[in-house]
């Protein structure tokens, strides 16, 4: 078999989408670990419930008949919805679940991290369990609840979440143009264009305003931040609502690309990300992309030497040797063994 | 709430700290082990099982224990271990390759290896601490775990070993949930036994020096590359050992007993009873494992409840219900740094 230029330029393209995933999720890693020094294990359940919140909204758009005759309308919504709904989560966790924490023991906010990540899952896995065990709650022949309220409670839990596979409607459809010999989907231009203009956004709201500056004091050193009068808990806070709303972004993009979403959808893309992370060099935005990017094409042209199903292997793999032999990362400024 | 709760539990844990009231205690606890599958009542196959199956999470977790609760690494990828030790007898003991060599005799090699593969594990990740060892752990897991999958020429992939031999003992055939019963408790008391000695040891007082501050022990003489391999050595063997008798006692093994969530039960069970108690271990496999099965109907939240449990604990009682001392006292480090020194007297004394 001789080498096929066109087909390797797809593959790249391939790449570079998948490479969006990742690096709009490790950017959320990156800035969390960049002003607590933790790693937010959630992160893929937040990015998750990004992608329910979507398809719960798209398909309630789908109902009124706003996707039939305003696609775009309906999708901008869509994202908006999604954005919206894993910014909330992810604020809520660290408000919860971290912030208490904030001077425990090493271990404990990573404990407690873990323990958010599986919750969230199960969460949304047995949302429409909970709900007809609450509705259905009685005392004798007086129930708590009218049946119709019932149904309705638990028609609506269905609706959003649940352990069975969901699917998107084909959005994108699976139209797109030729360049040559080379075919490029109009799905993955979309995601690419969108992925970068986001990040573009995020670099100069990180480089440029107020919070910007306040998240890298905050990251440079908490206690001289704080001395400055920048309120630390109000920039993490805002920290995570950016980094989950990247999450969420992605999480509605990745349902509308590859269709089918679950509860454990975050796990996977999740570690991937965190790898993508730990390749740029984690607490680095810039970093967070080009590792993301990185992976995308790594996995691509791993697959070209390897069976599909070691693909995953390659990217496990990959953050091991990485943190092996050069934890900073490419564009590394923070030591996997100093800040810890 | 949160200081009620606690000083609820500290009563506890005081009544049963004397001598004469924990040894009649657990008198009791091992008592009615011994004697439940000679009860005959309805649900006794039941029971067997469950008690049984907790006996094996005991083992999993003092494993882990030493690695999690003693060293201080923080290992999410426990499983992997648990997987090697069940393939390795799965494969030298069943109709796959046709191998069929004695229980006796791969227990030790199944446990060895998988001591191996964590001396293999813990080399690349010697420099890591906290957050980085776990997400590497945690990785290592699902390696081994896909390629248990993927590896189909070897492990069969996806349709798992079956016909699994039976250990013979004394001519006789270790087959039912009763014998394994036994045979688990008394490798739960070996393994207690072993990590009692181990804690109190040199190593043991090494591996915490380790845990509290690495700098400080490597200061002080700790050779802390020996002692972290080590760890990871120990724990593996005992996961290794889980491993066999869990492959053993099924009789047949599939990627799917493998996958992440054995190694969350684990670490939950520890963190639960107390990280690096011995009783804790005990405590919480009867709390995580005994309890979802008994209580069926909730089987399908057991999940949901461990991860809250999790932060819950973290936030109200990091250092577990049965907590050992020392591990409370680094917990805790900080409330008793800024609070006066009559208050540390009274918590030292306590």
């Amino acid at each position: 078999m001789g080498f096929d230029v066109s087909s390797f330029i797809e593959q790249l393209i391939n790449g570079l989408t998948v490479g969006s995933f990742y690096a709009l999720i490790a950017l959320g890693y990156s800035m969390v670990y960049g002003v607590l020094t933790m790693i937010n294990f959630a992160h893929g359940e937040i990015f998750m419930v990004g992608a329910y919140v979507g398809l719960y909204t798209m398909n309630r758009l789908v109902d009124v008949g706003l996707y039939d005759s305003s696609k775009i309308l309906a999708v901008g919504i869509t994202f908006i919805a999604g954005t919206i709904g894993a910014a909330i989560t992810g604020v809520t966790v660290e408000r919860l679940a971290y912030r208490p924490l904030r001077r425990a023991a090493r271990l404990a906010p990573l404990i407690s991290a873990i323990g958010m990540s599986i919750f969230l899952q199960e969460f949304i896995r047995l949302l429409p369990n909970m709900g007809e065990a609450i509705t259905s709650i009685s005392i004798g022949s007086f129930t708590l609840f009218p049946e119709n309220i019932q149904t309705a409670v638990v028609g609506f839990l269905q609706e959003f979440g649940g352990s069975r596979v969901k699917t998107y409607p084909g959005v994108f459809g699976v139209g797109g143009f030729d360049i040559g010999d080379i075919h490029i989907t109009y799905s993955r231009l979309i995601i690419l264009i969108m992925s970068v203009l986001t990040m573009l956004g995020l670099y100069f709201l990180v480089r440029y305003s107020r919070l910007g500056k306040a998240m890298r004091a905050v990251a440079e050193d908490k206690d001289i931040a704080s001395l400055m009068g920048i309120d630390i808990d109000q920039v993490i806070s805002r920290t995570f609502l950016i980094g989950s709303a990247l999450a969420g972004i992605a999480g509605v993009m990745m349902g509308m690309f590859y269709l089918q979403i679950r509860p454990t959808m975050g796990f996977v893309p999740g570690i991937k990300a965190f790898t993508a992370a730990v390749l740029g060099g984690i607490g680095n935005i810039p970093g967070a992309m080009l590792g993301g990017y990185a992976l995308g094409l790594g996995e691509v042209i791993g697959v070209q030497f390897l069976p599909a199903v070691y693909k995953d292997i390659v990217s496990f793999s990959i953050l091991v040797l990485i943190l092996i032999f050069k934890p900073t990362g490419i564009l590394g400024e923070v030591l996997a063994e100093k800040k810890m | 709430m949160k200081k009620r709760f606690s000083s609820l539990l500290e009563r506890i844990n005081e009544r049963f700290s004397s001598p004469i009231g924990r040894w009649v205690l657990i008198g009791i606890v091992v008592g009615l082990i011994l004697i439940l599958p000679m009860i005959n009542f309805q649900q006794r196959a039941f029971w067997v099982r469950v008690i049984g199956y907790t006996g094996l999470y005991i083992i999993l977790g003092l494993g882990l224990n030493v690695v999690v609760g003693l060293a201080g690494l923080l290992d999410l990828g426990y499983v992997a271990f648990y997987a090697i030790g069940a393939y390795a007898y799965a494969l030298l003991a069943s109709g796959h390759f046709d191998i069929h060599i004695s229980f006796w005799l791969v227990l030790p090699f199944a446990a060895l290896l998988a001591g191996f593969a964590g001396i293999l594990l813990g080399i690349p990740v010697l420099r890591m601490r906290g957050d980085y060892l776990a997400i590497v752990t945690l990785g290592f897991g699902e390696i081994i775990r896909m390629l248990v999958t993927n590896l189909t020429d070897l492990t069969n992939g996806s349709q798992g070993l079956i016909g699994i031999d039976s250990p013979y003992l004394f001519g006789l055939e270790l087959k039912t949930s009763t014998h394994f019963y036994y045979m688990i408790f008394i490798f739960v008391i070996i393994a207690i036994f072993v990590t009692q000695r181990l804690d109190r040891s040199r190593v043991g007082r090494s591996w915490i020096a380790m845990r509290e501050d690495e700098d400080a022990a490597q200061m002080v003489g700790v050779n802390t590359t020996r002692y972290k391999l080590l760890s990871f050595a120990v724990g593996a063997f005992i996961g290794g050992l889980g491993g066999a008798i869990f492959a053993a006692w099924q009789g047949s093994i599939f990627p799917d007993n493998f996958n992440l969530m054995v190694s969350v039960n684990v670490l939950c069970l520890i963190i639960i009873g107390g990280m690096g108690s011995i009783p804790g271990v005990v405590i919480g496999s009867f709390a995580l494992i005994t309890l979802p099965d008994i209580l069926r109907q909730f089987a399908d939240y057991r999940l949901l409840l461990f991860g809250f449990l999790l932060v819950v604990m973290m936030i109200a009682r990091p250092e577990g219900f049965i907590p050992s001392r020392r591990r409370q006292l680094e917990l805790h480090a900080e409330e008793l740094a800024h609070a006066g020194p009559a208050e540390i007297t009274t918590e030292g004394g306590a």
